[in-house]
């Protein structure tokens, strides 16, 4: 339905017009009086929900499919939008933060730091890598350019080495709750710490070699076997729990997204009653 | 994206379960008296407010991970209710929030609750913040939010990966009174075990009717129960007449 513009100029003037009408939309919208605002957001919530509601349930390829990547990409589209307040709320509270000298002020600072080297790497290694920096020979395999190196020791060096020892530290909180878990001051909790002992015990060699490996497989008691009971734990206990579960969340999600397309949830977007 | 396949049982399901919620809020909106059980854990909330606002110090309401989404509202939905509650007590609500399109929504809807609880001066825009769309980095940066301003309360409730037991442990070194709901199941157990509340399931979705009381959305409550009550007599009756049932019948409640 809609192809990509080929021609730049067109494509600027395609830009241009849609943050203009986008704009002129919001200001509309924001000028209308709370009651009439809220109305308008939730016709626009109702039709939308009915649009995809529609195109799902309609046989393939009906009137409404050519239209659906275009009104999917909508929200891409205010997710652009939002992302700039994003970065603007990040610049107010740090740049007060350092403005009044609050007691964490420093930790803005480094926001700044790392904010404005993460972006100028970024921009430098990918339109002017050679910015101040040699680059290497044509045909070089193998070398990096200044920028892209510096590009890569800051997101592979050090931003994904952060998140992944952020990650690590995980299987010490694991450790902290397993043991508040464990303590066996009800029913339940014994019963928790009785089954999660066979389950751990089963996946490792003492449980499933030492402790019960010398029972036949063929023999009537190998069901005592660790790993047979972890199995049966898994499969008969806890994932029909979990269905359970799900079948509940899933319902439940049906019914808010009805409440949602009909507008009667109102806590949050058209404000309460 | 695929269509609903009309030879299978899914879309009339769907269909069915729809209409029978519907009938459920029809039914409250022509003035059913209904009844929804105890939530120990929602019942909870104005007493983690109470604390926090004794011990003069700050509330966190994390909204999950995830984008614009129906766990999403019910999470902002459920901050509006916290905040209305705190600014009875004039108590900060800290938002961190790891998308942008949150972010606008979450201010709004703290902002018009902090002015119907009859306090918006004490809204403060930067307790509404934007700290990452990575995962772990957005974790840090909630980890460091609670230990600087030695939250008392923490709301966790939206959509969690594995960074949720790593926010409620620190919760809980901190000693703040933690309340979490997820549909999330594999995190389930992790803030079952790291958090004084825990809401579980459908649970999660009924607790803007259970704060409300609101007739309707009370309605659509009732239907979800009467839809689960149905789906469990639906599997036990399947489960038990599959060897009675013709052959065709069951290729078509196989899908």
């Amino acid at each position: 339905m809609f192809q990509p513009v080929q021609d730049g100029t067109i494509n600027w003037l395609f830009i241009g017009g849609t943050l203009v009408v986008g704009g002129g939309l919001l200001a509309l919208l924001h000028g209308f009086a709370p009651p009439v605002r809220r109305w308008v957001i939730a016709i626009l919530t109702f039709l939308a929900g009915l649009y995809f509601a529609l195109e799902f349930f309609m046989p393939r390829h009906n009137v409404l499919t050519p239209w659906r990547d275009s009104v999917a990409d909508l929200l891409q589209v205010l997710a652009a939008f939002t992302f700039g307040l994003g970065v603007l709320n990040q610049f107010l509270i740090h740049g007060r933060n350092i403005l009044h000298r609050t007691p964490n002020w420093p930790f803005s600072v480094a926001f700044f730091s790392g904010f404005l080297l993460m972006l100028g790497t970024g921009l430098l290694q990918h339109y002017a890598p050679h910015f101040l920096a040699a680059v290497p020979p044509q045909g070089a395999i193998g070398v990096l350019g200044f920028w892209e190196a510096a590009y890569r020791v800051l997101f592979e060096g050090a931003l994904q080495a952060l998140s992944a020892t952020v990650f690590a530290l995980l299987a010490f909180f694991i450790a902290s709750a397993a043991y508040r878990a464990f303590r066996i001051r009800t029913l339940e909790a014994g019963l928790l710490m009785v089954t999660a002992t066979i389950v751990m015990l089963a996946n490792v060699p003492i449980g499933q070699q030492w402790l019960t490996g010398w029972i036949p497989e063929e023999s009537p008691w190998a069901w005592l076997r660790l790993e047979k009971l972890a199995h049966w734990l898994q499969t008969q206990i806890n994932a029909p729990t979990m269905r359970a579960i799900l079948f509940g969340l899933w319902v439940g999600a049906l019914g808010m997204a009805l409440r949602i397309i009909l507008g009667l949830e109102r806590s949050f977007t058209i404000g309460r009653q | 994206m695929e269509h609903a396949d009309w030879s299978t049982l899914y879309p009339w399901l769907v269909w069915a379960l729809t209409i029978v919620i519907g009938v459920g809020i029809l039914l409250a909106s022509l003035g059913k008296q209904l009844h929804i059980r105890r939530l120990p854990a929602i019942d909870a909330i104005e007493e983690a407010v109470g604390r926090a606002t004794e011990m003069g110090r700050p509330i966190l309401f994390v909204p999950g991970l995830a984008d614009v989404d129906v766990p999403t509202f019910q999470a902002i939905a459920i901050a509006g209710h916290v905040a209305r509650l705190a600014a009875r007590y004039r108590t900060r609500v800290l938002m961190p929030v790891t998308n942008t399109v949150v972010l606008t929504m979450a201010e709004q809807v703290l902002r018009e609750a902090y002015a119907e609880g009859g306090a918006p001066q004490a809204f403060r825009a930067e307790d509404v913040r934007f700290l990452s769309g990575d995962q772990f980095a957005f974790a840090s940066g909630v980890v460091g939010l609670m230990n600087r301003e030695q939250v008392a309360a923490n709301f966790f409730f939206g959509v969690f990966a594995a960074e949720s037991l790593i926010l409620a442990e620190t919760g809980q070194t901190l000693g703040a009174i933690q309340i979490a709901g997820t549909p999330s199941t594999l995190q389930i157990p992790f803030f079952i075990a790291a958090c004084d509340f825990t809401v579980i399931g459908e649970e999660y979705y009924a607790v803007t009717a259970y704060l409300t009381r609101e007739a309707i959305l009370l309605g659509s409550v009732w239907g979800q129960d009467i839809c689960r009550i149905a789906l469990a007599a639906l599997i036990l009756g399947t489960t038990v007449a599959q060897h009675w049932l013709p052959s065709s019948v069951m290729k078509f409640l196989k899908g």
